[in-house]
């Protein structure tokens, strides 16, 4: 097209280019993702005799969600266990992933092997990380609190995963120490991101060590800093392959470990109630909901910070 | 000549595995000699595929199987087993979609219903001989709303209390015949160094098996749950609630925090030595066999605690599972000679012996010894698992608000009569009795 | 420069004591896969007497493990190449224009990490049902492909937004089109971020049973991880044979990690450069 030989201002791409694109992951999208998710959630709306559908009942199952038992206590419940990972993570998960990119970033050698060490736990495979978790804590065969009386702590020895004010910590720990090397690896790239000229300036004009982290480098990640963020509240609403290894399906000790995947989880499969495809589609639109409202919220804040940063 | 050859083989062949069958089965017979006279053709080979979610029997089943396929000629049976905890969301699309099996293991009781009422099994009231089947498991089969038979339960379980004799020979203890024996059991165990019993309360489903097996004659078993079904009595009951406190008073015989002790860790516990009883089900026969093969296994009952309604020590048990058949498939009337080879005494001795495990079908021989000491058990004292049979119907199931119920006791939080208020109140929503 | 090998010294400890808590599931992991379930059943944290390649050889031979092994080489590299090649060309759009509709999309790219996958499967078997593709190896890569779209776009046009503007330009004014732009100038820039993109896109997909399980019912078409699931039984598990077969599904992810940490700090200092 003759059109590509002028140059374009910044942003307006011809509709065209954009369009195609676009296209090859619409197409893939709507039939594979778009699609079921509609029709997952369309169930909600109606009554259910196993997989079979029924008739249409409006928002019967989303009061029944919100009023019968068990749901009238689970949801609260374990929703605000999922918000309570989500702050878990953002401080430990982040955080200490924001710091190990920082001291890696200037480590030299040694950087590649720990950043491999630190990703490992991510490879393992979810059938079996509750499994070796449960046994690492295992009150009686655990090296956890076996380590802990050899070194003089043993009054710290709990049944961890038992006692229900540390377990559901324990599933913070367990998902930071899987999920670590996402937060590091990102981090990572975006520091590696800085032009070397703006961090000599920075430190040139006296800035140096923390000053020039909070001043310049900080504002710096703030773009990498949202996308985590987001992902991590996605990640933490659905939390589900952990809190099921660790806690069972009903967020064993007495639901201190529930979170909403695993109330939709056992609602869906374990549940006696003939009509429960119906009432965890109710579950699943209402998390859905929720999560894409703070998502879009997040992203239009951040979209904001970010335009003032470089305005 | 030929077709008139192969027309009485097949003849031979239907009477051959039909024999000894009840009247229903004749009409099947007829269709069969009749269709085979009229088409005049061999057996066409059909294969019936039949699903499973017992990954670990896999190779029992292909023995048991060989032996219908031998007596069948033109049938082969595929058996396939899947990850038991997806298992019930892999039937159901399966049974939908075009490539289902013929047959399939479906769950118990509440677990089944859903299949049935979207109508994805067979109803087989008269298509199948039942007449060997111990009568009280077919509840397990049974559509709650029609009433109608859908499939033959293939596994019962029952509870009690496995020990270590080598551990009793060492500390020169027996089994108990009275409570206080049962209690100064416990207490000589503790004494020599070992754990008494093994639990794993952090899996939250054990809790209401450990309840059936120290409290059932507590709250006084099948005569409670008559009362139960028919509405002049819940579980607030003062008895029941009696049990649940037992429950409590046994933690002083197992390790400190036993609400962080796995399930698997309790097992462990046994299989290693460090504790010398676990309550536990049929179930675990097959795992401390494999697990420690020198450990000489004894079970018992435990005895009637004080003040109990029942006079007799108890032994909870329920079907575990039942064979059905797909209502879409499209080899239902071999699929039907199956399931009705697998209502035989035939099949269910072959069950015992391949898969160790107790079968639905009455009066079977068991030459293991611990297995053979189970059943005497159980038959002494019968009595159904409560909230696993009954209380599965809906949601919340009976075994989950028991078994959270008697968590939070463990970690002081609520007290027996909370827990027996909070299964109440939880089954009270769907649960209506005098049904 | 002195003062940093002072400094240094609690870094490094800290980093080691932490790359232990790390490592000590999969080492336990690997351990367990030398020593028989027996012995795992007796004393569960014990070390193994000697290497012992039973558990190996009967999950690669008895439990077909090459079969799988090659399905979910052939599953995991073609979606993650199909993911990452539309999320790529859909994320250039998303970070470069600024038309409404395009905003739009990225949102609901975004949406699509909210699929409910254990409700969800309920429409996608009926849609494979219908389309044939049950237990066909090519619907996997569809879903796992798609399924890739909201993270991958979301994470790439995160990084192409940080991508100075000036380089397009420039060659837009030297005549380059749109299609030359993005593959020669912009592709080699947002290297490090295709490597995270790729590493956070293969590990799930390589680990997942949940969608094999309930799409794959020919056993010939089932994947490293469907295969594991077979060693679960409904009360009794094959810890041995199991953890050698984790081992081995394992060790193509490790080695697809030090790779693309390579291209991470290759990239890096690529993009760095100008």
């Amino acid at each position: 097209m003759k059109t590509e030989n002028k140059p374009r201002q910044h942003g307006k791409m011809p509709i065209l280019i954009g369009v195609s694109f676009v296209i090859p992951a619409l197409m893939l999208f709507s039939v594979f993702i778009l699609y079921p998710l509609t029709t997952a959630l369309s169930y909600s709306f109606f009554s259910w005799k196993g997989t079979l559908r029924g008739d249409f009942t409006g928002l019967a199952n989303y009061v029944t969600v919100f009023t019968k038992a068990p749901f009238d206590e689970a949801l609260p419940n374990a929703f605000s266990h999922n918000l309570l990972l989500f702050a878990g993570a953002m401080v430990f998960q982040n955080s200490i992933g924001l710091a190990l990119a920082v001291v890696l970033h200037k480590i030299g050698r040694v950087k590649r092997l720990f950043q491999t060490l630190f990703t490992l736990p991510y490879l393992v495979s979810p059938l079996v990380v509750g499994y070796l978790w449960s046994l690492m804590l295992s009150p009686l065969f655990g090296p956890v609190n076996a380590t802990l009386r050899q070194i003089g702590l043993g009054e710290f020895a709990q049944p961890w995963l038992g006692d229900p004010t540390t377990a559901i910590w324990a599933i913070v720990f367990i998902t930071a120490w899987q999920w670590i090397g996402f937060p590091m690896l990102l981090y990572g790239a975006a520091l590696g991101g800085i032009p070397e000229e703006i961090s000599e300036a920075a430190e040139i004009d006296g800035a140096s060590g923390q000053k020039k982290f909070r001043l310049v480098t900080f504002p710096l990640l703030l773009p990498a800093l949202g996308t985590v963020s987001i992902l991590t509240f996605i990640g933490a609403m659905e939390s589900f392959p952990i809190p099921y290894a660790v806690g069972g399906s009903t967020g064993s000790p007495a639901g201190a470990t529930d979170v909403m995947a695993l109330l939709f989880y056992r609602t869906a499969f374990e549940s006696g109630d003939v009509g429960s495809i119906g009432t965890s589609s109710a579950l699943a639109m209402l998390l859905f909901l929720f999560i894409f409202g703070v998502a879009v919220a997040l992203r239009t804040s951040l979209a904001r910070a970010e335009r003032k940063l470089y305005d | 000549m030929r077709k008139r050859i192969s027309a009485l083989g097949l003849i031979g062949v239907a009477a051959l595995v039909l024999a000894g069958c009840a009247p229903a089965a004749d009409e099947t017979a007829e269709e069969a000699t009749t269709s085979a006279s009229a088409t005049a053709e061999a057996v066409d080979p059909v294969t019936l595929t039949m699903w499973s979610w017992r990954t670990e029997d896999v190779e029992k089943y292909n023995t048991i199987f060989d032996v219908y396929e031998a007596a069948n000629p033109g049938v082969t049976v595929e058996f396939e087993a899947f990850l038991n905890t997806e298992y019930n969301q892999l039937l159901a699309t399966g049974l939908e979609g075009s490539d289902g099996p013929d047959l399939a293991m479906v769950r118990a009781y509440g677990g089944v219903q859903a299949l049935i009422e979207a109508g994805q099994l067979l109803p087989i009231d008269g298509l199948v001989d039942t007449s060997s089947v111990e009568q009280s498991l077919l509840a397990a089969a049974t559509g709650r709303t029609d009433g109608s038979l859908y499939g033959v339960p293939f596994a019962t379980q029952t509870l009690q209390m496995f020990y270590n004799k080598g551990i009793f020979d060492e500390l020169g203890v027996t089994e108990p015949t009275t409570w206080d024996e049962f209690i100064a059991l416990n207490e000589a165990i503790d004494a020599g160094g070992y754990t008494p019993m093994a639990l794993g309360a952090k899996d939250s489903w054990m809790l209401p098996i450990f309840h059936e097996i120290v409290g059932a004659a507590r709250y006084g078993g099948p005569e409670f749950r008559d009362e139960l079904l028919a509405g002049t009595s819940d579980f607030t009951d003062a008895d029941y609630v009696a049990s649940i406190q037992i429950v409590n008073d046994m933690t002083e015989y197992m390790v400190d925090d036993v609400i962080g002790v796995a399930y698997a860790d309790s097992q462990i516990q046994f299989t290693a030595g460090t504790a010398a009883q676990f309550p536990g089900g049929s179930f675990e026969l097959g795992n401390f066999t494999t697990q420690a093969p020198d450990m000489e296994l004894g079970v018992y009952l435990v005895p009637t605690p004080p003040n109990s309604v029942s006079d007799k020590p108890l032994a909870a048990g329920w079907a575990d599972g039942s064979f059905a058949i797909n209502a879409k498939g499209e080899n239902q009337e071999a699929a039907l000679n199956l399931l009705n080879w697998l209502a035989t005494e035939e099949f269910g001795q072959l069950f015992v012996d391949e898969v160790k495990q107790f079968s639905a079908i009455k009066g079977l021989t068991y030459t293991d010894p611990v297995m053979k000491e189970m059943n005497e058990l159980f038959a002494s004292g019968p009595t159904a698992y409560i909230n696993l049979v009954d209380m599965r119907y809906g949601d919340p199931s009976g075994s989950t608000l028991i078994g959270e119920g008697i968590q939070s006791m463990f970690l002081g939080d609520m007290n027996a009569t909370g827990v027996s208020t909070k299964l109440q109140d939880g089954v009270a929503t769907w649960f209506t009795p005098g049904a | 420069m002195r003062k940093f090998s002072i400094l240094k010294a609690p870094k490094h400890v800290l980093l080691w004591i932490y790359a232990l808590v790390s490592l000590s599931p999969l080492v336990i992991m690997v351990m367990n896969s030398f020593r028989t379930t027996q012995q795992m059943a007796t004393d569960p944290l014990g070390l193994p007497e000697g290497i012992n390649f039973g558990s190996y050889q009967k999950a690669w031979i008895t439990a077909s493990f090459e079969t799988y092994f090659l399905n979910s080489m052939f599953v995991t590299i073609t979606s993650v190449f199909i993911g990452t090649a539309v999320s790529l060309m859909a994320a250039y759009v998303f970070a470069r224009s600024k038309r409404r509709v395009f905003a739009i999309l990225e949102g609901l790219f975004l949406s699509g990490l909210l699929l409910p996958v254990f409700l969800a499967i309920l429409p996608i078997f009926y849609l494979f049902d219908a389309l044939g593709l049950i237990s066909n190896l090519w619907g996997l890569i569809a879903v796992y492909s798609a399924l890739s779209i909201p993270f991958s776009s979301f994470i790439l046009a995160a990084f192409f937004r940080q991508l100075p503007i000036d380089l397009e330009e420039a060659a837009r004014i030297d005549g380059a089109g749109y299609f030359r732009t993005f593959f020669s100038i912009l592709l080699p820039l947002v290297r490090p971020a295709i490597a995270t993109v790729v590493v956070f896109r293969f590990v799930p997909i390589w680990n997942d049973f949940f969608y094999p399980l309930m799409l794959m019912r020919d056993r010939a078409a089932y994947t490293l991880p469907v295969g594991l699931t077979r060693f679960f039984g409904e009360y009794q598990t094959d810890w041995a044979t199991l953890f050698a077969g984790l081992t081995i599904t394992t060790i193509p992810l490790v080695i697809l990690f030090l790779v693309a940490s390579k291209q991470l700090v290759s990239g890096l200092t690529a993009g760095m450069s100008k």
